[in-house]
C-alpha cells in the first residue's frame, strides 16, 4: 500500500500560502503522473499543479477556494492499484527537507553557595565564588572577607590572601590598605556580628568573653586610621576663636534664611566660608604627597566628616572654591539630606582635598583629629561654649571655641600651620555681620 | 586553412549527424526544463525554477562549439550548455533537487556546481560575477601555454552589473582567451530592454573594449554555433575576446513564481512563431535529415532519460544536517 | 639572519615563495613596473618577468574575481589592493565567490589578498581602514595580521601556502617603522597561533597589528608604576583565532584587556569577549573590557585622528582601571 500525498508547493521563497481554485479531478479518479491536477493561486502567480503520482485519487483533504499554508497536505493518491479506496494513512515520503532544531548548548557557571543568604548585598566576581565553591568558603564567611577592590569589591588577591591565612590558623587577616581616598560602605548597620570561631572561643570563652567579627565598615576604618598615622606624621596647633559675632548673626537671620532656603541655618557655612578663603592664601594645605613629589591642587573639594551609623563618612562639597555662603549653606544641607537618606553616590564621598570634622556636636573642646588620606591637613572644630574671655582689655562672657589643625608635618611645618589657622580664625571673627538674607 | 580540432568539424561543416545532435540535445533541454517545471509545481523542488524555453538554440549552438578542454561558465538559462557538454542528465536533477549524492552534496541548487573533469563552472546568483572569474581561469589557461579557452554569458539585464565592464576590459586588454555571449532575451524579469540600456545594440559596447562584436539571430542553432566557433578560434589564437549578442526571447517568467504577465501578448506570439527548435525541426525535415519516425524515437528517447533521471534524483536521499559543518575550509 | 623593516619581510616571503613555486604570481594595480604603491614588490618584475607580476586595470572586481578564477583551476595568486580600503570594490568576489567555493563545490581557491591597513598615518577616512570586520563574519575565508617582520615573511608564506583564500592585513603604519631580525631560511609561522609577547600574570591583553607596539609599551609602564604584571599576546591570526592561547591567557590572570584600532562595535574584540564570556566565565575576576577606536570613520586631522585611535595613554588608562577593580 503507498499513499502519494498531494502538497501545496512553495511557488517561489516569498511565498507562505496558496488558495486551492479548481481540483482538475474527484476522488475515485484515476490520475496519471504530471497530469495536470488541479490549480492554484498565490500572491504571485496562478498555476496548474502537475500530479506527483499516478494511481486512484483517494481523498481530497483540502476544497476548492480554501487556502493552506506552503507543505501543507491537501489530498491522497493511492499509487498501489490492488489495494483500493478507504486505505488508511500511512506515512509518506517527506516532501521536504525539516529542519531541525540544535539543541542550545549552554555552559553553567559553577553557582555560589546557594543555600546561604547573602547579607551584605556585595558583589562577588564568578572567579571569587568559584573559588569559594572550590575551597569550601561559606557564604557567611566570604561576606566578612575584606575587600580592597573597586568599592571594596574581594578581588582574587584577596579570596587567597583569606586563604593563606585560614591556613596559617589566624583570625581573619586584613587586607593591604588602598591608595584610595576612604570609602565607607553603605551595607552594614553593626559594628560587628557574633562569630564562632574554636581557637578563639579557647582563648577568650564565654559568657565572660563576646567575640565579634569586625563588619567591614569598621575594618575600613580602622585600616584608614592606621594608615594614616602611619604615613603622616601628625602634629596639632590648636587656636581659640570668638564666635560671638557669627552667634549672633545667625540668631538675628535664621528665620528669614529658613524662610528662603527651606532648611536651617547652621554654623557650618560660616567654618566652610572662612576655611575656603585661607586655603585660598595658603594652597599647600589643600595637596597631596607622592614620594618626594607635592601635588598641589587648583580645586577645593571639601569633606566634612560625619559621624553616622554607617561609620565615618566624609561627604564632599566639589569645587568649593567657586561658592558663596549661601552655595555653601546649600551644599551642606544637600549632602546632609543625602547623607540621612543613605542616597549618596561613591562621588560624593572622594575626591576629597581638605576635611573638616565637627567632634564639636558632642561636646568635646578640643580634638586631634587624624588625616584623611592622601590629604594633609584637617580641621577639629570644638563645641562653642559661652566662657568668660578677655575683650578690649576687660572681662566679658563671650562664645568660644577651639581649633584643631591636624597638619602632615613633611610638608606642612609649625609656621604655616600657625598662620593658616590664624587666617581661619581671623575670617571668623572679622566675618561681615552686614550680611542678610 | 582551417587547424585540425578534435572533436568538432569546422564552421560551416556541420554535417547531418552532427545537425541530428543538435536537435537532440535541444529537445532534451526544453523537456528537462518542462521536467523542473513539474516538479516545482509539485512541491517536490524548492527555491526557484528558472527555464530557459526559447533560449536553447543560444545554449546549445554555442557549447556545441567548444572542445572537450575548454571552459563552460554557463549562466541559469544555459541549461542545454551542460548537456552538450556531457553532464549528466541525473546530475542536473540531484542538483535541482538538493540531494546528498548532487555535485555540490546539496549545498547549493539549479546549475550552481562545479565539474572540473567536464570543465563546468556554474553560476552563482549574482549576475555578472563569474566573468571576472572567467578572465582569471583563461589568465591561468595563458599562463600555462595551454590551448583552453573559456566560454560564459550573461543576460541583458546582467550586462549592466559592475563586474561585467571589470572582467570583460581586463580580459579584452590582457587579450585573454574568453568568449563572452549576451543573451538578450528582452527581459531582465520584469525589466524590458528599453529601461535596461541606452545603447542601440548591445554588441555596440565591444567597441568601447577594443573587441570585435557581433549581434546573431539567438534562435538560429546553426548561427550561433558558427560565431561561436569563430570567436573561440580566436581566442584560441592569442586575439582577445569577442562579445557576441545572442538576440531571443524569454518564453516563459522570470522563474516559476512569475507569471510573467508584463509582457505584451502579441509579442509572446511572434516569438513563438520563432520557436528554436521548431525552426530547425522545419529544416531538418525539409532537408530529409529528419522524418516523423526519427522524430518519435528522438522523443521517446528523450523522455526515457529524463523519467529516469528525475526517478533516481526523487529515490535518493538527502543530505543530513550535521553534514551541513564540514568543509568550510580546504585542507 | 638579517635585519630587515616590516615591508622587506614581506617582500621577501613572497619573493621566496615565486621562486620555490611557478604558480605563484602576482598580480594588482602598479604592481609590475612601479613596484606597487608601497614598493612590496619592487624588483619582482624584473626578476619574475611580466607574465608572473603583472599590472592589471584599475578594477578590484576584475582583480579579486581573476584571482578567484586563476586559484580555482591551480595557480596561487597573490592579489594586492593598493589600500584595504579599496577591497570593497571587489567584496562581492570574496564573499560570493571566493569565500563559498571550497563549501560548496570541495575545490580550493587558494588565493592571498593583500591589504594595506590601519591608520595612524594621516591618511583620512579612504586610506586608514581596518578591514578585517568585514570578512571576520564569512565562513570560508582566512585572515591574518602580523605586527612584526619576522611573523610577516612567515605568515606570508603560509598564506601562499594555504589552499584558502587568505586576507593578509598588512599595517602600513608599521612598513617602515618596525626593523627586526628575520631568518634567511625557508619558515613558515602557522596560520591560527597567537605569540605571547610578554609574561604576566595580573591581566590579560590581547592585540594584533599596530597597536601591539603600544600594548607593549603600556604593560612595561604599568610594571613600573603600579607593580602590575600584563600578560601581552599578539594574535597574529583572527581567522582562525588561537582560541586556546586566548581561554589559558584569561585563566591565568583572571581580568582582560582586548585593543585594537578597528572601531568597537562589531570589531573582533567583541566576538573574543563573547567567546570569554561563554567559555571562561568561571576564571573571570573583571568585566572584560575592549579599548578601540571610536566608532567613527578615522578623520584626517591629525588631532581628531589621535583622539579617535588607540595610543599607549589610553591603553595604561585601561590597565590601571582594570588593575584597580
Amino acid at each position: 500500500m503507498a499513499n502519494v500525498e498531494i502538497v501545496m508547493p512553495q511557488m517561489g521563497e516569498s511565498i507562505t500560502e496558496g488558495t486551492i481554485l479548481k481540483w482538475h479531478k474527484k476522488v475515485g479518479d484515476q490520475v496519471k503522473k504530471d497530469e495536470v491536477l488541479l490549480e492554484i493561486s498565490t500572491d504571485k502567480v496562478d498555476s496548474e499543479i502537475p500530479s506527483p503520482a499516478s494511481g486512484l485519487l483517494v481523498q481530497i483533504t483540502v476544497e476548492e477556494q480554501k487556502t493552506v499554508p506552503v507543505r501543507a497536505v491537501i489530498g491522497y493518491i493511492e499509487t498501489d492499484l490492488s489495494a483500493a479506496a478507504g486505505a488508511e494513512q500511512t506515512s509518506a515520503a517527506p516532501a521536504s527537507a525539516t529542519v531541525t532544531e540544535a539543541p542550545a548548548v549552554t555552559r553553567v557557571a559553577t553557582a555560589a553557595p546557594a543555600s546561604e543568604k547573602r547579607v551584605s548585598g556585595r558583589f562577588y566576581s564568578p572567579l571569587v565564588m568559584s573559588i569559594a565553591q572550590a575551597e569550601g568558603i561559606s557564604m557567611t564567611e566570604l561576606e566578612a572577607v575584606t575587600g580592597t577592590g573597586a568599592n571594596e569589591r574581594v578581588t582574587k588577591k584577596d579570596i587567597l590572601a583569606y586563604l593563606e591565612a585560614r591556613k596559617a590558623g589566624a583570625s581573619r587577616p586584613v587586607a593591604e590598605p588602598s591608595t584610595t581616598p576612604t570609602r565607607t560602605s553603605t551595607s552594614t548597620l553593626n559594628i560587628g556580628t557574633p562569630v564562632e570561631i574554636p581557637e578563639l572561643r579557647k582563648k577568650y570563652p564565654a559568657p565572660a568573653h563576646e567575640v565579634l567579627q569586625m563588619s567591614n565598615v569598621l575594618q575600613k576604618m580602622a585600616q584608614h586610621m592606621v594608615n594614616s598615622v602611619r604615613t603622616s606624621p601628625h602634629v596639632a596647633a590648636v587656636h581659640e576663636v570668638d564666635m560671638t559675632a557669627i552667634v549672633r548673626h545667625r540668631l538675628e537671620h535664621a528665620a528669614q534664611f529658613e524662610k528662603n532656603e527651606g532648611f536651617k541655618l547652621t554654623f557650618t557655612p560660616y567654618i566652610v566660608e572662612a576655611v575656603v578663603k585661607a586655603i585660598k592664601k595658603y594652597p599647600l594645605i589643600n595637596s597631596s604627597v607622592e614620594g618626594d613629589m607635592i601635588i598641589r591642587k587648583t580645586y577645593i573639594n571639601l569633606g566634612l566628616a560625619v559621624a553616622s551609623e554607617n561609620g565615618l563618612i566624609v561627604p564632599v562639597i566639589k569645587h568649593a572654591e567657586e561658592k558663596g555662603f549661601v552655595g555653601f549653606a546649600r551644599a551642606v544641607n544637600d549632602l546632609a539630606v543625602r547623607t540621612r537618606n543613605r542616597k549618596f553616590s561613591p562621588e560624593d564621598i572622594q575626591g576629597g582635598t581638605f576635611t573638616i570634622s565637627n567632634y564639636g556636636v558632642f561636646g568635646t573642646l578640643i580634638g586631634t583629629p587624624i588625616i584623611s588620606q592622601p590629604q594633609v591637613a584637617i580641621l577639629g572644630t570644638g563645641a562653642i561654649t559661652k566662657r568668660v574671655a578677655v575683650l578690649n582689655d576687660a572681662i566679658a562672657i563671650r562664645s568660644m571655641a577651639f581649633f584643631t589643625l591636624s597638619f602632615d608635618h613633611r610638608i606642612l611645618d609649625g609656621a604655616l600651620g600657625g598662620m593658616f589657622l590664624d587666617t581661619v580664625v581671623k575670617n571668623l571673627e572679622n566675618f561681615d555681620t552686614n550680611m542678610k538674607f | 586553412m582551417e587547424p585540425v580540432l578534435d572533436g568538432r568539424p569546422p564552421a560551416g561543416a556541420l554535417g547531418p549527424k552532427e545537425k541530428l545532435e543538435l536537435y537532440y540535445f535541444l529537445r532534451l533541454t526544453r523537456e528537462c526544463d518542462n521536467a523542473i517545471l513539474r516538479l516545482y509545481r509539485q512541491g517536490k523542488m524548492v527555491g526557484g525554477a528558472y527555464t530557459g524555453t526559447g533560449n536553447e538554440a543560444t545554449a546549445v549552438g554555442s557549447a556545441y562549439a567548444l572542445e572537450n578542454h575548454d571552459y563552460l561558465l554557463p549562466m541559469h538559462r544555459d541549461l542545454g550548455a551542460h548537456l552538450v557538454k556531457g553532464q549528466s542528465v541525473r546530475n542536473i536533477f540531484l542538483q535541482q533537487l538538493g540531494r546528498a549524492g548532487s555535485l555540490t552534496a546539496g549545498r547549493d541548487g539549479t546549475g550552481h556546481y562545479a565539474d572540473p573533469v567536464l570543465r563546468i563552472y556554474g553560476n552563482i546568483s549574482h549576475l555578472a560575477a563569474m566573468i571576472p572569474v572567467a578572465a582569471g581561469i583563461a589568465l591561468a589557461a595563458k599562463m600555462r601555454k595551454e590551448k583552453d579557452v573559456v566560454l560564459t554569458y550573461i543576460g541583458d539585464g546582467g550586462s549592466n552589473v559592475g563586474e561585467f565592464h571589470e572582467g570583460l576590459n581586463m580580459a579584452a586588454v590582457m587579450k585573454l582567451p574568453v568568449v563572452l555571449i549576451v543573451e538578450n532575451n528582452q527581459f531582465a524579469y520584469s525589466t524590458p530592454l528599453g529601461k535596461q540600456i541606452a545603447a542601440a545594440k548591445l554588441s555596440d559596447r565591444a567597441v568601447g573594449y577594443g573587441i570585435p562584436g557581433v549581434t546573431i539571430d539567438g534562435t538560429d542553432v546553426v548561427k550561433v554555433y558558427e560565431t561561436c566557433r569563430v570567436a573561440l578560434e580566436r581566442a584560441r589564437r592569442g586575439r582577445g575576446p569577442t562579445l557576441i549578442e545572442s538576440v531571443t526571447m524569454r518564453m516563459q517568467g522570470h522563474s516559476a513564481s512569475d507569471d510573467a504577465s508584463y509582457v505584451p501578448s502579441a509579442m509572446i506570439e511572434e516569438w513563438k512563431a520563432r520557436d528554436p527548435i521548431a525552426l530547425f525541426e522545419v529544416e531538418l525535415m525539409s532537408r530529409k535529415i529528419l522524418d516523423d519516425a526519427g522524430k518519435r524515437d528522438i522523443e521517446k528517447n528523450v523522455r526515457h532519460v529524463i523519467d529516469e533521471a528525475v526517478h533516481f534524483a526523487e529515490s535518493a536521499p538527502y543530505p543530513e544536517g550535521p553534514d551541513s559543518v564540514n568543509g568550510v575550509y580546504a585542507p | 639572519m638579517a635585519t630587515m623593516t616590516y615591508i622587506e619581510a614581506i617582500s621577501r616571503g613572497m619573493w621566496e615563495e615565486m621562486d620555490r613555486d611557478a604558480s605563484v604570481f602576482v598580480l594588482g594595480e602598479d604592481v609590475g613596473a612601479y613596484g606597487g604603491a608601497f614598493k612590496a614588490t619592487k624588483g619582482f618584475l624584473q626578476h619574475f618577468g611580466e607574465e608572473r607580476v603583472i599590472d592589471t586595470p584599475l578594477s578590484e572586481a576584475a582583480i579579486l574575481g581573476a584571482a578567484a578564477g586563476a586559484a580555482l583551476v591551480g595557480m596561487r595568486p597573490i592579489a594586492e589592493m593598493q589600500f584595504a580600503d579599496f577591497v570593497t570594490c571587489g567584496f562581492n568576489q570574496l564573499v560570493s565567490n571566493a569565500a563559498k567555493i571550497h563549501y560548496r563545490w570541495r575545490l580550493p581557491v587558494p588565493l592571498v589578498v593583500r591589504l594595506p591597513s590601519g591608520g595612524y598615518i594621516h591618511g583620512g577616512p579612504y586610506h586608514s581602514v581596518s578591514p578585517e570586520a568585514w570578512f571576520f563574519h564569512v565562513p570560508g575565508l582566512k585572515i591574518v595580521a602580523p605586527s612584526t617582520p619576522y611573523d610577516a615573511k612567515g605568515l606570508m608564506k603560509a598564506a601562499i601556502r594555504d589552499n584558502n583564500p587568505v586576507l593578509y592585513l598588512e599595517f602600513k603604519y608599521l612598513y617602515r617603522r618596525v626593523k627586526g631580525e628575520v631568518p634567511e631560511s625557508d619558515y613558515v609561522v602557522e596560520i591560527g597561533k597567537g605569540a605571547v609577547r610578554r609574561e604576566g600574570t595580573d591581566i590579560a591583553l590581547f592585540s594584533y597589528g599596530s597597536t601591539v607596539q603600544f600594548a607593549l609599551n603600556a604593560a612595561n609602564q604599568l610594571a613600573v608604576e603600579e607593580g602590575v604584571e600584563a600578560k601581552v599576546v599578539d594574535l597574529r591570526s583572527l581567522q582562525p583565532l588561537d582560541t586556546s592561547l586566548i581561554l589559558e591567557s584569561v585563566a591565568e590572570t583572571g581580568k582582560v584587556l582586548i585593543v585594537h584600532e578597528d572601531n568597537l562595535t562589531g570589531g573582533v574584540g567583541g566576538e573574543i569577549t563573547a567567546l570569554i564570556a561563554d567559555q571562561a566565565f568561571e576564571f573571570l575576576d573583571a568585566p572584560v573590557r575592549r579599548l578601540a577606536a571610536l566608532d567613527v570613520p578615522v578623520p584626517f586631522a591629525p588631532p581628531l585622528e589621535e583622539y579617535v585611535l588607540p595610543d599607549q595613554t589610553k591603553i595604561i588608562g585601561a590597565l590601571r582601571e582594570l588593575s584597580r577593580f
